[in-house]
């Protein structure tokens, strides 16, 4: 996701502009000219002029890029191919179906899932991933449900100390 | 000496021990792999300090980010891969050591100039704290501002990126600090309506989003690095009192360095270890053997990181305002544990204040037989797949955040921070100046409104009470450098044309 500087300082100048006015229109504290409107904008305005600056390509002499790397790619960036910047959503996905699918299936099923997924998505053979799945949920939440209090969800399969 | 015996006794207690203990193998394991930096180790670390007593809480922060900053070495001197950003100023040199067949010595000398920086670092704070307290006291609203102010330029500065993105990544951070009820009207702002959001944006699902689920995420896209070829290691320590006779002004050159860097509001480890490593080039008498393993710029720096990580303290106990990202996180511990970071903590909870600085020393000390026998362990513990790590850090990051509030909106708040955090640091803007901004954004909105509201709204106020203005000079003088440094260059590379 190499975006170019001018369509991330254009992001900012429109987010700066939004900021800007959402905090214009912010209800003042009755009979004081200073209230919560005030910071917004102050930021605001700032972020429209960072990021002009960005595209206008001020300070780019600072930056240094990253070299590429020279090994091989594994699991599903090496799948993907071109396109592998893609196989960064797969944590935020991971998130997601914690979120979704944690009070249905309980912690220890939608941990299995995830660390399976995970691994095999980095490249790790189907033995290592399964090995993995299979043993860091319990530990976890053995850490956290036991020694921690935390009221991890029970879903289809629970684990025999909760 | 009444409250020395009562801290003495607070750090003896059972928990408090433990979680010493614990916390030091954990960041010494986790501050070792490639990819996992410090600031991730203590990011972790928070949520479970949420169940533990206050003194145990703020131990096991500091133990563990104490250990994962030396840790961050292994990884650099044996495979050129800093474990942490603090290590990455010498990373090279220790390599070349690596490679000359002197992996103990430049290892020894990370961990035993780690412990001495830490040692008098936590003396600096020791008798710094108290003193720049009774000051503090005196401090009103424009004061705070521009320390909060001087803090976030700071960050930019440390950040060796192009500082307008530096300073974008910052005010975006405050604007994540302005989401919520919390401002001086009590209005929702930013909130879109949801009832989720108007709490504001929590500090911690942030922090492990932006820090953890972010380099999981890099992981998916990038290579594994090569695996470490096993050897044999001699003795350790061999050597290592000859490097600190030797090298005794370099040495002490690093610590004042790191405390001067850590006490700087915003400043922290990496700056120290950068600028330490300059310094102790410029200055040495053999500046042409840098590079090519070479001790000296090791011990300079590597005493200067952790000196800076004590010292770093100070302001982020006195003010509430950090020397760096992990201070950030401490002082979010602080809060959450009642102990409010500000002068009075040194009148009202002296006794916590002498535990923490025991706290400190402890685990400078333990560093040493524990960082030994991670040496010898590393050929080990590195040589665990990235494969089998890094899924075991998502469901972490999912279980962490849950853990804070008992809500799933946390868990989505951390997958859309690592977003957030992947797509800034692809494009060159530091993340690290956003969570400062986050972190700080209520402070300094307050100090600045109350301010603005004292002086109706006029600015000559902000600079006539005589601390204020050398602070808003220090904080503008920060802003300007950077058009400075590019007057120079300019300068430089006019001049043989």
């Amino acid at each position: 996701m190499h975006l170019s500087d001018r369509v991330t300082g254009g992001f900012l100048v429109l987010l700066g502009a939004f900021a800007f006015w959402a905090g214009s229109r912010l209800p003042a504290v009755p009979g004081q000219d200073v209230g919560p409107a005030v910071f917004p904008m102050v930021i605001g305005g700032g972020l429209m002029l960072c990021g002009a600056l960005i595209v206008l390509g001020v300070g780019r002499s600072f930056e240094e890029p990253d070299p590429e790397p020279t090994e091989a790619h594994a699991g599903l960036a090496r799948w993907l191919g071109k396109r592998r910047v893609l196989a960064a959503l797969v944590p935020p996905a991971l998130l997601l179906f914690y979120v979704l699918a944690a009070d249905t299936l309980g912690f220890l099923l939608t941990g299995f899932a995830m660390v399976l997924i995970a691994a095999l998505s980095l490249g790790a053979t189907l033995r290592l991933a399964v090995a993995m799945a299979i043993a860091a949920p319990p530990v976890i939440h053995l850490v956290f449900y036991k020694l921690l209090r935390v009221p991890l969800p029970e879903g289809l399969l629970a684990a025999p100390w909760a | 000496m009444g409250t020395l015996l009562d801290a003495l006794a607070m750090v003896a207690a059972a928990d408090v021990l433990i979680a010493i203990m614990a916390s030091a193998v954990y960041g010494l394991v986790v501050g070792s792999l490639p990819g996992l930096s410090a600031t991730m180790a203590t990011a972790l670390l928070v949520p479970v300090t949420f169940y533990l007593s206050p003194i145990a809480a703020v131990a096991t922060i500091i133990t563990a980010s104490a250990m994962a900053i030396f840790s961050g070495d292994i990884p650099g001197a044996l495979m050129r891969i800093p474990g942490t950003p603090a290590s990455a100023a010498y990373t090279d040199e220790a390599y070349a050591m690596t490679r000359k067949g002197q992996a103990e010595l430049a290892l020894g000398a990370g961990l035993w100039f780690s412990a001495i920086g830490g040692i008098v670092g936590t003396l600096s704070l020791v008798l710094m704290a108290p003193l720049l307290a009774e000051m503090a006291l005196s401090f009103s609203t424009y004061e705070y501002f521009w320390l909060a102010l001087l803090g976030l330029m700071c960050a930019t500065l440390v950040a060796r990126s192009s500082p307008i993105k530096a300073i974008a990544s910052m005010l975006l951070g405050l604007l994540f600090a302005c989401v919520g009820i919390e401002n001086p009207g009590g209005v929702p702002r930013f909130t879109f309506g949801s009832t989720d959001l108007l709490g504001g944006i929590e500090v911690i699902p942030a922090l492990v989003g932006v820090f953890a689920v972010s380099e999981v995420m890099r992981a998916m896209t990038t290579p594994e690095p090569p695996p470490l070829p096993r050897r044999r290691f001699g003795s350790i320590l061999a050597g290592q009192w000859g490097l600190t006779k030797k090298y005794q002004w370099p040495m002490w050159r690093g610590n004042v360095i790191g405390i001067i860097i850590g006490v700087l509001p915003g400043a922290g480890a990496d700056m120290a270890a950068w600028v330490s490593y300059a310094m102790s080039k410029r200055f040495s008498k053999e500046p042409e053997k840098f590079g090519t393993g070479h001790p000296e710029g090791l011990v300079e720096a590597g005493a200067s990181n952790n000196a800076s990580l004590a010292s770093g303290w100070v302001p982020a106990l006195l003010f509430g305002i950090p020397g760096d990202t992990i201070t950030a996180i401490a002082i979010g511990v602080l809060y959450m544990k009642g102990l409010n970071p500000g002068p009075t903590l040194f009148t009202e909870r002296a006794s916590s204040m002498y535990a923490l600085y025991i706290i400190f020393v402890l685990a400078n000390i333990i560093m040493i037989p524990l960082g030994i026998a991670m040496i010898r362990l590393a050929s080990l513990v590195l040589r665990a797949p990235r494969a089998a790590v890094m899924p075991v850090i998502v469901l972490i990051c999912a279980v962490g955040s849950f853990a804070t509030g008992n809500n799933l909106f946390s868990v989505m708040l951390v997958g859309l921070f690592g977003i957030i955090g992947f797509v800034m640091d692809r494009n060159g803007y530091p993340v690290a100046a956003m969570v400062l901004g986050i972190v700080m954004g209520t402070m300094v909105e307050q100090s600045f409104v109350t301010s603005l509201i004292k002086s109706d709204g006029d600015i000559l106020p902000f600079f006539e009470r005589p601390v204020s203005a050398v602070l808003a000079a220090m904080a503008i003088a920060a802003l300007l450098w950077p058009v400075l440094v590019w007057a120079m260059r300019r300068l430089r590379h006019a001049e043989p044309a």
